[in-house]
């Protein structure tokens, strides 16, 4: 589920999932910050970071649902994939990667694609729903392994860093990079002092061995994404000035050979006339007026794609029972398309 | 005072608290009306003095609401005291190594070389703190007629703009020395003091953003910033029982359901937050030309 924060995406993500849950097929959902309502209502409460609670209802499948922690989930992958407790604890105690963890831009994407990985390889789901990080970059989470690991990789840096420090723990200058090398190394040195470049090395000394399984799951995972078997549905609201994203997203995910489902669009007023004894009529005339257009506006520019409107809500989503109101709305007006599933060959 | 002249207090009063500043955090989840917001406050500093409106995303979005061209990453001037510029986050360090390193070659050399890439890349703050110093050297500190007076700095959606305003005390804690440690501190003084930036913590009525603006103003107290003001954006007008019976019943439902779940968060956030709120209800304008000037008509202050 991709699309911008605000609209309802998570929601929209668990309605799903219960469907798929009720219609028979083993689903799971991988939330990043539901609301406090969904929360109680799924029960995904502390104990579901990182880990699959089982979502207790009535229906022939298995719902569970996950919050992804990405610090936590980095830890477990460095203990889970280090050659050896020393080496788990060379990376888990540098410095570096304290703020590397929580710092790097992409991180939270990166690690729910490793959660993603680890899911799909233990196969006990026919189903997963991932709920993206509500960035305004709704793809960034397709391109955080390939730029995270171009970044933890490099030749040129780990080959860099390795002879950066000599046995002392002393920089030296490197002869290959020549003069120009030896002022660009100065330069930094002058820049950022020495203890920070001394924990990056140590850090991508570390976690050398680690770097190739990473760049496996990475792989596996871009492949994953662009299977028939995965489907981007995209959540938009109908406020005019969103438009521009939900196209450019649209584009995005044709540009990048990505199968694209349905595009949601969310929370549609509905149309009423203004009154004029009545203040505040007005606005919501208007914000009839307005969801109706933009929900217009964007089946004119996406014809390719089915555009579907769902109203707001009445009620709030605050109970499974609810949540399978929407679901199913949703599933009657895609017409009883059903997403993808992981079976392979069926 | 007259009608007019009470209304434009409103608006008025939400520049009196910014006055002296001279950079303007405005902080808030995704998809409040943060950068329309920070496009109003500019607008409104810009009837006074020189202001910038800066925009950090890698997307363009601030032109549309002024009615602009995209700025493409240089300043443009929008009215006679009123500038925008958006910044792409990746290209700012490149920025300051440029405006740093004099040697056009060896800057050249570094922001090419992969090991400086990466590093910018991996290096924790360093980008934010290209742009809040970069944001600081806009303004005027008596050597240049270009500057201006008042940054409106758009913090980044992501991180409700927390990374932005932490990311100086991160690097001047994580780098031992040198130039980049130092404009670490210098920037942590900046920020953290009320006299020369002011933060702005923008929300909507719903659950999770008062939620989350209830958060980040938590961790903006770990950083000792006090924000000047908090603004609750696109609230649905008051309900009246006596309309039921006037409306469609779908219309009347949802009307007094999300009247009731705002006042909620509303009172939730006045609970939380003792400083100046403010209130500015959904308004049916769909001209962007238009939409400033009644926005700032609409702006109500609650405390």
């Amino acid at each position: 589920m991709i699309g911008s924060g605000g609209v309802g995406k998570t929601t929209l993500a668990a309605a799903l999932g219960l469907r798929s849950a009720t219609a028979g097929d083993d689903t799971l959902v991988m939330t990043f910050d539901p609301s406090l309502r969904l929360k109680d209502a799924l029960g995904v409460g502390g104990e579901a970071k990182g880990e699959e609670v089982v979502v207790p209802f009535q229906g022939s499948g298995h719902l569970a649902a996950s919050l992804l922690d990405a610090k936590m989930t980095f830890d477990r992958l460095i203990r889970d994939y280090a050659p050896d407790e020393a080496s788990a604890q060379r990376i888990l105690g540098n410095p570096y990667y304290d703020g590397l963890a929580g710092g790097l831009a992409g991180i939270l994407e990166y690690m729910a694609v490793e959660r993603l990985w680890e899911v799909v390889s233990a196969g006990h789901y026919r189903r997963v729903i991932l709920d993206t990080p509500p960035t305004r970059q709704a793809l960034d989470f397709l391109k955080a392994p390939e730029r995270i690991v171009g970044f933890l990789d490099s030749g040129a840096l780990s080959l860099a860093l390795k002879s950066w420090f000599d046995g002392e723990g002393h920089l030296k200058a490197l002869p290959t990079w020549g003069g120009m090398g030896r002022r660009v190394e100065a330069w930094l040195d002058k820049q950022v002092g020495m203890d920070l470049l001394r924990d990056m090395s140590e850090f991508f000394r570390a976690f050398g061995p680690l770097f190739e399984g990473f760049r496996e799951r990475a792989e596996t995972v871009r492949q994953l994404l662009r299977s028939p078997e995965t489907v981007f549905y995209q959540v938009a609201s109908a406020d005019h000035k969103r438009i521009p994203d939900v196209l450019y997203f649209a584009r995005q995910l044709e540009e990048e050979g990505l199968r694209s489902g349905p595009v949601i669009v969310n929370r549609i007023h509905p149309q009423t006339d203004s009154f004029p004894e009545i203040p505040g009529s007005e606005v919501f005339h208007w914000l009839g007026e307005r969801d109706r257009e933009g929900l217009r506006q964007l089946r004119s520019l996406l014809p390719g794609l089915a555009v579907i409107g769902l109203p707001m809500w009445q009620k709030e989503l605050t109970s499974l029972e609810r949540l399978d109101e929407l679901g199913g709305l949703l599933e009657h007006r895609m017409g009883g398309e059903s997403p993808g599933s992981l079976d392979s060959g069926e | 005072m007259n009608e007019t002249e009470s209304i434009r207090e409103q608006a008025e009063s939400i520049v009196s608290l910014l006055e002296g500043a001279q950079l303007v955090v405005v902080t808030g989840k995704g998809g409040v009306g943060k950068t329309t917001l920070a496009a109003l406050i500019a607008r409104t500093l810009a009837a006074r003095r020189k202001a910038l409106l800066l925009e950090v995303d890698p997307r363009e979005n601030a032109h549309r609401i002024l009615g602009m061209p995209p700025s493409g990453g240089q300043s443009i001037q929008v009215s006679p005291k009123l500038w925008l510029q958006n910044l792409r986050p990746q290209h700012v360090l490149d920025r300051h190594v440029r405006h740093k390193v004099k040697v056009d070659l060896l800057a050249r050399k570094i922001i090419d070389h992969p090991v400086y890439q990466h590093f910018s890349e991996g290096a924790p703050g360093l980008k934010e703190l290209a742009i809040l110093e970069h944001a600081r050297r806009q303004i005027n500190r008596g050597w240049s007629h270009s500057q201006v007076d008042v940054v409106v700095l758009d913090a980044p959606a992501t991180g409700h703009g927390l990374s932005l305003l932490r990311a100086p005390e991160l690097v001047a804690s994580t780098l031992t020395g040198g130039p980049f440690a130092s404009l670490g501190h210098e920037l942590h003084e900046f920020v953290t003091n009320r006299r020369k930036t002011a933060a702005v913590v923008v929300s909507s009525a719903e659950e999770m953003p008062i939620e989350e603006s209830i958060e980040l103003l938590g961790a903006l107290k770990e950083l000792r910033i006090s924000p000047s003001f908090c603004v609750v954006n696109g609230v649905y007008p008051p309900w009246n029982p006596f309309f039921q019976n006037a409306l469609p019943v779908e219309v009347a439902e949802l009307w007094s359901r999300r009247w009731v779940l705002e006042q909620r968060g509303v009172e939730r956030l006045t609970r939380e937050w003792r400083g100046p709120l403010f209130e500015i209800p959904l308004v049916d304008e769909v001209d962007d030309d238009r939409l400033l000037n009644r926005l700032a008509k609409e702006v109500r202050r609650l405390r």
